[in-house]
This record gives C-alpha cells, structure tokens and sequence, in this order.
C-alpha cells in the first residue's frame, strides 16, 4: 500500500472530533440537501438540469426552513416548561 | 408467447432492482435514465461517505445497533463487508460523531430504497424506452 491511500484510509478508521455544540446541528443540512436532491432525482418526470437544480433547491429551502421552526418551536416549549 | 414475455419482464425488473441495490444509480442507468443515475450515484455515496468520515466505519456495527445496520445495507450490499471489518471490535465511535455518522449511513441506505422502488416502477412503465432518447437530445 503507498502512502496517500494508507492515509485515506486512516480518515475512516477514527471518528471526527464533534461535541455537543448547538452547531452540532449544522451537520443536518447537507443531510437535507442529499433528501432534496434524491427526492427530486426519482420524482421529475423529465430530467432537465435547470428546473431540477431550481426544485431541488426550493426542496432544500423548505426542509430548512421547517426544521429551524421546528427547532424553534421546541425551544420556546422547553423554555416555558423550565423556566 | 405472451407468457414467456412476462417472464422476461419480471426477470427484468428483478435485474434493475439488483443493479440499483448494488450500485445506487444503476437501475436507473440501466434503463437510460443517466442522468438520475449519475445524480444519485454521486449523492448516494457522498451521503453514505460523509457518515463513515465523521463516525468512521464503527458506525456500521451489525451486532450491537443491527435495525441501522438493516437501513445501511440497503445503500450497497458492500455495506456487508464494512461490517465484517468492524465486527472484531477493533473501531470503536461514541458520542455525536457516531449519532451523526448513523444517521447519515442509515438515511444514504433509506435513500436509495427509494431510488429502487423508483427505478423499478420506471421500468414497469417503460420509462427507459419512452424518453431514454428524449433525454439524449436535451
């Protein structure tokens, strides 16, 4: 094995150092956009690159939008059952 | 005659499913639809890649977390061989990067559970051969 896979290999072999941030939760949107591209992927009927990156990209929107509501929203329900 | 042809349709579906199920996006290769294969190849792996660099290949545990390892072999069934490395014990993840690293390898396999179902229905409807050319010319 030369040394740049043997490296590449070692970046799998050990997780990353990520604590229990509040910007943890950063690490959700590129999971949203993989949702959105896919979703948008298997539903257009045809495949034109403008309007598919256009629908994915509303898609991605929406999604974010909605989770930071809902992020919201359970912080202020947190927050009126503590404080 | 007619018999014989569903037979070769069935066999067909069966053989674009395989094909999606073994690399995401070969399905829809398979029935000309290249470009969505191309898009969810590229997606698929670099979902399912994220989560192995962030909570490395420990997240891929068939003993002690197996209903996510169930999802993660959907992505590939390479999945299994990951899981045989890591079935000695020797890669250990804790913490959020093993949720977070999960997470993504499990939402990779769930997504490409929908790209063979999509796959598979196309070719049911003979999508590949009714705008496998039209999406040539575009």
């Amino acid at each position: 094995m030369t040394f740049e896979p043997a490296i590449l290999l070692a970046t799998f072999t050990a997780p990353e150092n990520i604590g229990t941030t509040p910007q943890s939760m950063l690490w959700m949107f590129p999971l949203l956009a993989s949702i959105a591209i896919i979703y948008k992927a298997t539903k257009m009927r045809v495949l034109l690159w403008g309007s598919f990156l256009r629908s994915a990209t509303i898609l991605f929107c929406t999604l974010s939008v909605f989770m930071v509501l809902s992020a919201i929203s359970l912080k202020i329900i947190v927050w009126f059952v503590t404080g | 005659m007619a018999k014989q042809s569903k037979i070769d349709h069935l066999l067909f579906l069966i053989i674009v499913a395989l094909l999606a199920w073994v690399i995401p996006g070969g399905g829809h290769f398979a029935i000309k639809e290249r470009k969505r294969g191309i898009i969810i190849f590229v997606t698929i792996t670099l979902t399912f890649l994220t989560g192995l660099y962030v909570g490395s290949v420990a997240v891929v545990d068939a003993v002690g977390s197996w209903p996510w390892y169930v999802a993660q072999m959907a992505a590939s069934p390479a999945v299994g061989m990951i899981a045989n490395i890591t079935r000695s014990g020797e890669y250990v993840s804790y913490g959020r990067p093993f949720d977070i690293g999960q997470i993504y390898t499990t939402i990779a396999g769930m997504l490409n559970i929908l790209c063979i179902v999509s796959a598979v229905y196309m070719a049911y409807c003979g999508r590949g051969e009714m705008i496998g050319d039209e999406e040539n010319d575009v």
